[in-house]
């Protein structure tokens, strides 16, 4: 009538139903709290993978951002069809010591993206490693003052460069070398748009470090 | 990490020091990026010479460059001011979550705009410095010498200002992660 001892089906959750009269015959019986695994994960670590996940969208498309203002500093090269034996009518990214350091950091911008990816991954797969999320903060938080500092050098320079200035004796450069200006302003545009992700990726890190 | 039963709701007391820390850090630099602006924005220098034609002097409006620092200084330093509150906040009550990272997101809008502030001045004063022969740029700083270096010490308060914030930053990061 009562079965005292356990089934070991598989999917089977046995309730063991004691017999006191039967007690000591009977081998103890085994308790399976629960032999399937979670049909579902729980709600605090879901969020923090979509979390994860957005945080390496963000990255790729960073990535994308920095590379093109980098690259596209870097292949600046206009010349002017007239020349003479004292001026210089040529125009490169490294006439201006500010195009250099802008161009050295969006490629250094980059560069730590592509290795910060795996750290990223770590974070999705694993979402209880804090120190993963901490480290991607504290260099995401270095890499927005790095690349904020080259874009709006030489967003200063760009603006120099179209409008010239009169207290300064500072001719705008622009109407001669319109070529060099277009890809040099698409150029800073470009980093101030990673710079922006790259400040939404260390609110991501943040919102994903709560514990809760 | 101790095994021991879990306090919910109790902060850890190192939380409070890193409240601490934070307080004084944010004291400095209000101090210091206070000091750039108002360094920046008192410069003059009116040279010796003047004729009908050519004007001889040198302010901080001259520049945008400038006028975008003094205004991206005053409003950090503004929002600093007004941040010092939730710290207070902080250091009584250690265990708030929600404004925690609400500051730090404003940080880090803060320190990206002094940032770009002082880089802004940065790459101006190095053109004033040196000249780009390249352009046809020229160095302004040889015939302005006092403005030129007004303008350059008020750029060490801006860059100590970003390097404070930054560390704001990551002790709001690890006051999180220790909850």
């Amino acid at each position: 009538m009562d079965s005292s001892h356990s089934t070991k089906e598989a999917g089977d959750i046995p309730i063991p139903i004691t017999n006191p009269k039967s007690k000591s015959s009977k081998t103890a019986p085994l308790v399976v709290a629960n032999t399937k695994k979670t049909a579902h994960q729980p709600p605090v670590s879901r969020w923090k993978r979509c979390l994860g996940i957005l945080d390496i969208i963000l990255r790729i498309c960073a990535i994308v951002a920095s590379l093109a203002a980098a690259t596209a500093m870097g292949t600046t090269d206009q010349q002017l069809p007239f020349f003479t034996q004292f001026f210089q009518f040529k125009a490169e990214y490294n006439d201006l010591p500010s195009f250099t350091f802008f161009v050295i950091a969006n490629a250094t911008a980059a560069a730590y993206l592509v290795l910060s990816l795996p750290f990223s991954i770590v974070c999705i797969v694993r979402p209880h490693i804090i120190g993963a999320r901490l480290m991607l903060l504290i260099f995401d938080t270095i890499a927005v003052s790095l690349i904020t500092a080259a874009a709006s050098a030489a967003a200063s320079i760009v603006y120099l460069a179209h409008n010239g200035n009169s207290n300064a004796n500072w001719v705008a450069i622009c109407q001669q070398f319109d070529d060099f200006c277009q890809r040099v302003t698409g150029a800073v545009v470009a980093s101030f748009i990673a710079a922006l992700i790259f400040i939404v990726l260390v609110i991501v890190s943040a919102v994903a470090l709560r514990r809760n | 990490m101790k095994a021991g039963p879990l306090q919910l709701g109790v902060a850890p007391p190192e939380n409070r020091g890193i409240a601490i820390l934070d307080f004084f850090l944010r004291l400095i630099a209000i101090v210091g990026t206070l000091a750039s602006a108002i360094a920046m924005a008192t410069t003059n220098q009116t040279l010796p010479i003047f004729s009908q034609f050519i004007r001889f002097k040198a302010k901080f409006n001259d520049l945008p460059s400038f006028t975008f620092f003094v205004v991206a200084s005053s409003i950090v330093s503004a929002y600093l001011i007004l941040s010092l509150a939730f710290s207070i906040l902080h250091i009584v009550k250690a265990n708030l979550v929600n404004t925690r990272v609400l500051l730090l997101f404003l940080d880090t809008a803060a320190m990206g705009l002094l940032m770009a502030g002082s880089s802004a001045a940065t790459a101006i004063v190095q053109l004033a410095h040196n000249g780009n022969n390249k352009v046809n740029w020229f160095a302004i700083c040889q015939q302005y010498n006092s403005f030129c270096k007004r303008v350059s010490g008020s750029l060490i308060g801006s860059y100590a200002g970003v390097v404070l914030l930054i560390l704001l930053i990551l002790l709001s990061g690890v006051a999180l992660s220790r909850r």
